[in-house]
């Protein structure tokens, strides 16, 4: 199995009193509470961790989220040209610059043909569809947003993939009349493509793509219904069944000397849910686009009716959560190597198997002597008892350029 | 005649609210469609056949695919104009559906008889850094509400008392505003340019408290359509059609017979 170390970059330093009286910490928290001098600290350690995973055999995930005290890197292509760099030796997922918010996907496709070079063919490309505040923060369309994605990565694989000269695109979302980036990817066709999403309509598409299916905090029977989702569609269109190399699942995770201190460090890491979450109405349950109005409809009730279907988003129902029920539904792993083995094993078990553990090893007021003592541990004590993914019949991309 | 039935133009099923007889009155809708039970309508259809369609994506019109423009917009009511019986119409429009109703008015002015727009958007005219209209998707449900009504507590709709139904139609009405309507937000900025072309006498109602788009927004906006009249009402926010019904059919009213 690989392990893959993702951290957010959170930055928990805003009084609390601020964020109770906050509408939302995200895209309207003004950014005279982010110190820079104290940023840059953050940016510091954590590319730090990263580098440590470097030497230790995990790779790394550079993430994106845009405005508000969930992250600082809100330009993981940067961040990607950074890793790309300084780490030698692992691959590096970018999951990954918000394709549902940048207006050009031939400028992402150009940002990520670059770190493929620079790393000599060490990225792997993951897409998220984003969505809520980050429509606003992005100025971007929330209706239509999913159509937008899909067109996104057809265009993004088209200009990887194309070496003959200028192309031109005329699509319904994005027009770009003249492609032909340099330089060119490094891994050919192109980098391995993943994308984070837990709804099984998207997972049956990437099923049928061949992508790497993500599911990051939901549990391990929302992870099985998506990943059966995918299984079904690659039958139903006469693809081979997929290995567990096509499934990846992301938790909170750390890992301790003893269960005392992986639970006690283990647990600052449920900030990012109790915490980092909070987003005002109009850019979460109001914004249009996100569900059906069929659906939507019942947000405006402040008195639900009862039996009306509900309309909460699956992080909704993480808000408050203890360490306790985050264990017990798959969205941390906390405690020392044999707990933090059995409980992933668990996990596995009961999802049918992942080939890729991405562990969210530190946010909210984990610090970087921590995160650094969970990572050594899971390299070190987890990672080598974890079972070897299967890979799927006809390769996927990964050959290096000749 | 009261009827809600259905309009086929252009190949595109609408809703329609069709109320009253005589001079054709075409009004297009704002953020939410008409409420076939608002006293205005019953006051206006006095005046005229007033005939409402609900815009592809709100009320219970379909969208057709790739539907999506405020352009589709503009020409399925110039192909409206044109299946319409009768020399003229009169062309009634609040707030987003006034936006629609000038730029209808911009291209086919011979075509109406009079022009009628209630707290109309669909222009720009602070400096860039000064949004004229209020952001109803990006700004709290309470300073939307508080900024839409004069009486907010009397006038604003209680969800809690709708029906699913009429809840879910609110939703697919914001659901395709947003849509037709995000970028640029509520406006066209090639539209001043054009309203010059307007030569039907054009009358612009607007509530005194509008916190959405403010009165002297209104007045730019007539300053821009040769000979238009502007008029305020007072106590009445963006929707005066509904805090005021009757003094704004008497204005319009007015309007109509002279």
């Amino acid at each position: 199995m690989q392990a893959w170390y993702h951290c957010e970059n959170v930055y928990p330093f805003v009084p609390q009193e601020i964020l109770d009286r906050a509408e939302s910490v995200r895209a309207s928290l003004p950014n005279k509470y982010c110190d820079p001098k104290i940023s840059a600290d953050l940016f510091e350690e954590c590319l730090d961790e990263h580098l440590l995973c470097d030497e230790l055999g995990i790779n790394v995930v550079s993430i994106e989220h845009h405005s508000g005290i969930n992250s600082l890197y809100g330009a993981s292509p940067m961040i990607l040209g950074i890793l790309a760099r300084q780490t030698k030796k692992v691959r590096i997922l970018s999951l990954g610059t918000l394709i549902t918010v940048r207006p050009d996907p031939v400028r992402v496709a150009e940002e990520y043909a670059t770190a493929d070079v620079i790393s000599r063919g060490r990225l792997e490309i993951g897409f998220v569809k984003s969505g809520d505040s980050e429509m606003v923060s992005g100025n971007a369309n929330p209706v239509g947003y999913v159509d937008r994605f899909w067109e996104a990565i057809d265009l993004i694989q088209k200009t990887l993939t194309s070496h003959e000269g200028p192309f031109s695109w005329e699509g319904k979302h994005f027009i770009h009349r003249h492609v032909n980036i340099w330089p060119p990817v490094y891994q050919r066709p192109h980098p391995p493509m993943w994308a984070a999403t837990g709804d099984p309509e998207t997972s049956a598409e990437l099923g049928r793509r061949g992508m790497v299916n993500a599911l990051v905090l939901r549990g391990p029977e929302a992870s099985r219904r998506a990943f059966d989702a995918y299984r079904d569609a690659r039958r139903e269109a006469g693809l081979p069944a997929p290995g567990a190399d096509r499934f990846a699942y992301a938790a909170l995770c750390y890992v301790g000397d003893t269960d005392e201190e992986g639970l006690r460090v283990g647990s600052k890491t449920l900030w990012f849910l109790n915490t980092s979450l909070k987003q005002s109405p109009q850019m979460s349950k109001f914004l249009p686009g996100r569900m059906p109005p069929e659906v939507a409809a019942q947000n405006y009730r402040t008195v639900p009716r009862p039996g009306a279907q509900t309309a909460r988003r699956p992080a909704d129902s993480l808000i408050g959560i203890t360490a306790e029920q985050a264990i017990a539904r798959g969205i941390l792993c906390a405690g020392n190597p044999d707990t933090v083995y059995k409980q992933v094993m668990d996990i596995y078990e009961k999802v049918g198997g992942f080939g890729h553990f991405i562990f969210i090893g530190r946010s909210g007021f984990l610090d970087h002597r921590e995160a650094e003592k969970g990572i050594r541990l899971m390299a070190k004590e987890v990672l080598p008892r974890l079972p070897a993914a299967t890979s799927t019949p006809t390769a996927e991309p990964s050959r290096a350029a000749e | 005649m009261t009827d809600a039935g259905r309009l086929t133009v252009h190949g595109i099923e609408l809703e329609v609210l069709r109320r009253g007889a005589g001079r054709a009155i075409l009004a297009l809708h704002g953020f939410d469609t008409i409420d076939p039970a608002a006293r205005f309508l019953d006051l206006l259809s006095r005046h005229g056949e007033v005939m409402a369609p609900s815009s592809p994506g709100f009320g219970n019109s379909p969208r057709p695919k790739d539907f999506d423009t405020v352009y589709d917009l503009v020409h399925l009511y110039l192909a409206a104009l044109d299946a319409l019986p009768g020399d003229q119409v009169t062309l009634l429009g609040f707030s987003f559906g006034g936006w629609l109703a000038a730029e209808v008015a911009v291209a086919c002015s011979h075509r109406l008889e009079k022009l009628i727009l209630v707290d109309p958007l669909g222009i720009k005219v602070s400096d860039r850094e000064t949004p004229d209209i209020l952001d109803i998707f990006n700004r709290s449900p309470d300073e939307v509400r508080r900024r839409s009504w004069h009486d907010p507590d009397r006038f604003a709709p209680d969800y809690n008392a709708m029906s699913d139904e009429a809840l879910v139609v609110h939703a697919r009405n914001r659901e395709a505003l947003c849509l037709y309507a995000w970028h640029p937000y509520m406006y066209n900025p090639q539209l001043p340019r054009w309203l010059g072309r307007i030569a039907a006498p054009t009358l612009l109602v607007w509530g005194a408290s509008d916190g959405v788009v403010s009165p002297d927004y209104g007045r730019a906006y007539a300053r821009l359509i040769p000979g238009s009249r502007f008029t305020l009402i007072e106590g009445a926010g963006h929707h005066p059609e509904i805090e005021q019904p009757k003094a704004f059919v008497e204005r319009v009213a007015a309007f109509l017979s002279e």
